[in-house]
């Protein structure tokens, strides 16, 4: 029984078998007992990472990932460690590696290969939006679920030093550098985010041709034709997507196609498939009156009780002004207006349609405003709803239902503060409108 | 029991001490935290509780840093008497994170609606009474409102709140206003912690 106990790793998880070896690490399925769940355990020996800074390195890499939750990144789950080793255990991808379709000469059609990309973009984009950026996108580390959608993983090891990542990339499977973009095997300074959509660009030109946009056998020769972006296209690929792989695979970072620039283009564009995970909790109160007109019945907003005055108008209680480092503001979501509540709907609904935001008004006094752009996690989706908080004077609440919070920041920060600037009597919550600390008396216990 | 990379670190660096992660892994195994997030609540702690005094516990005194204005200094008052579970007057680590477990993503729903009673039970009697409210409300505004607005609120509320006619909201009561607003919860609940 005892014994039992003790093969289980972390006391909660089943190894399995080996489905997986890198140059640092062995990667192992495995069952968590209680759930039956799937998992895959990545398992590091601690002799391989002894120098110190790299197991710090690792510990960064950890939270980062920590940081990235997107639908097509491979969720680390839980990391701990015995005396000798490190383990990582992540969310089982069960479809195996994207590039077992295009191996042996296999190509994809234009259209798979685009909701890959897209996914791959996807991926991408919403970390470089939390400051971490892969540096290591290559076959081994896209992987596909059971619904045929990609997952990106491996974000525990992009900061490991170059010296000894690359040197591993060297004796990989594919036995070639051919994803790395030629500013990262200069080895000079780069940035990081734009040579992970160089290796975005190889991996469309691989999906659509079935084979390396570089490759020779010879080193050297290999890397001059990287430094030089120096490949060809096969015959099949369409104008757009020549098009948009040169901006992809152009050797001066600086003139590189963006995220943005991405996003622009029409082929990347077409069928853009909305993340079904990012769908907000709004559809199950979505209640689409078809005669708004009709409805007018309702004739003053909800009331503000005394304890959500308090709770929303000080952040008193609000201990997670404990945690917050000083630079880091809190977009004020709440504003008190001396404006009647008809006048100020009618205010947001105008200072939305003019960001190009799609408007509802749910009743009289709640506001849905949609974003028509694809964003980060989703459309943006917003609701602003009017109290009633003591005669002549009147709450406003903006909540965010769904989409990334960046893009709700900078929705509020740049699109509605300033549009509502003159209704507004003070917003909420905002840091550093407070009166100093100079009244603040000391009751030391 | 697994030992975090951290603690792992810990090790490597010092051979650690090992009584304090026997002490975390306790704490860990009666609270929602992990010990990693144990440990890092602990580096909150040292921050907090070295703000004025260095004697590893969280005086009243230590809160000012963060309590700007004179609403936010009674708040961290209710708050600190609330936490300082045995009653003596500082803030042990213990109990730190024994009361910020309350806060954790994964704390049952129950035990934070018990919680925020009790930060408006300010005379510790099990009712929140309308004196006690004022008293909140008044030191809480920062917007301009008159007394006989606030004192509109109140009744608004109270009448809302109250079922048995008592004038003053019991626990019972409580536990079934809350749910009708659920987004006062909001503050109950600290995603950072997870």
């Amino acid at each position: 029984m005892e014994e039992e106990k003790h093969m289980l790793l972390g006391g909660k998880y089943e190894k399995g078998k080996l489905i997986g070896t890198g140059t640092f690490a062995k990667v192992y399925h495995g069952r968590e007992v209680s759930t039956g769940e799937s998992v895959a355990i990545k398992v590091i020996n601690k002799d391989q990472v002894r120098d110190q800074g790299m197991v710090e390195q690792i510990q960064t890499e950890i939270s980062a990932t920590r940081l990235v939750r997107h639908p097509n990144i491979v969720e680390l789950r839980e990391v701990f460690a015995t005396k000798s080793k490190i383990y990582y255990v992540m969310e089982y991808v069960s479809g195996g590696e994207l590039f077992a379709k295009v191996s042996g000469g296999g190509r994809l059609k234009e259209d798979v290969a685009r909701k890959y990309f897209q996914q791959l973009i996807s991926a991408v984009d919403f970390c470089h939006s939390r400051g971490v950026s892969h540096r290591d996108i290559k076959p081994e580390n896209l992987l596909l679920n059971g619904n045929d959608d990609l997952k990106i993983t491996d974000f525990g090891f992009s900061a490991l030093p170059e010296q000894k990542r690359y040197d591993g990339l060297l004796h990989t499977q594919c036995g070639t550098p051919a994803y790395v973009a030629p500013e990262v095997l200069r080895k000079k300074g780069y940035d990081g985010a734009k040579a992970d959509i160089w290796s975005c660009g190889v991996v469309l030109y691989v999906l659509l041709a079935g084979f390396l946009p570089f490759h020779d056998e010879n080193l050297m020769n290999l890397y001059r034709k990287i430094f030089k972006a120096e490949y060809e296209f096969p015959p099949w690929f369409s104008p757009e997507t020549r098009k948009l792989i040169s901006k992809l695979l152009m050797a001066d970072p600086e003139r590189r196609i963006s995220i943005e620039g991405i996003n622009r283009v029409p082929w990347y564009r077409r069928g853009i498939s909305r993340n079904s995970s990012f769908r907000s909790k709004r559809e199950r109160v979505s209640s689409p009156d078809p005669t708004p007109g009709l409805k007018k019945s309702i004739s003053s907003p909800s009331f503000f009780n005394a304890f959500e005055l308090i709770s929303s108008m000080s952040s008193g209680f609000d201990l997670s002004t404990l945690f917050e480092s000083k630079e880091k503001k809190k977009v004020a979501s709440m504003f008190t207006s001396k404006f009647s509540a008809a006048a100020i709907v009618e205010r947001i609904e105008a200072a939305a349609r003019g960001m190009r935001f799609i408007v509802e008004t749910e009743d009289d006094f709640k506001v849905r405003i949609d974003g028509t752009e694809e964003g980060r996690k989703g459309p943006l989706a917003v609701t602003a709803e009017v109290f009633e908080m003591a005669a002549e004077m009147t709450v406003v609440e903006f909540t965010k239902d769904s989409g990334d919070t960046l893009e709700y920041e900078r929705f509020c920060e740049e699109g509605i503060r300033p549009a509502l600037k003159d209704i507004v009597w003070t917003w909420q919550g905002d840091v550093g409108s407070s009166n100093g600390a100079g009244e603040v008396t000391v009751n030391s216990g | 029991m697994p030992v975090s990379i951290k603690e792992c670190c810990c090790f490597l660096k010092k051979i650690g001490n090992p009584r304090r992660i026997i002490h975390f892994a306790l704490l860990a195994s009666e609270t929602s935290f992990s010990i990693n997030e144990i440990e890092a609540l602990h580096d909150l702690f040292e921050r907090l509780s070295h703000a004025i005094i260095e004697d590893g516990l969280i005086h009243k005194s230590s809160g000012l840093r963060f309590s700007a204005t004179a609403a936010r200094t009674i708040c961290w008052q209710i708050l600190f008497d609330i936490f300082d579970i045995k009653k003596n007057g500082v803030i042990e680590f213990d109990e730190f994170v024994r009361s910020l477990s309350i806060f954790h993503p994964d704390a049952p729903e129950s035990d934070k609606i018990e919680f925020m009673f009790r930060l408006y039970d300010l005379k510790h009697n099990g009712f929140i009474e309308r004196d006690e409210m004022v008293l909140a409300l008044l030191s809480e505004m920062n917007v301009d409102l008159s007394n006989d607005e606030v004192e509109a609120i109140l009744d608004k509320t109270i009448l809302d709140a109250d079922l048995n006619g008592d004038g003053k909201i019991d626990l019972e009561e409580w536990k079934a206003f809350i749910p009708k607003y659920p987004s006062l919860l909001n503050n109950m609940t600290l995603p950072l912690l997870r």
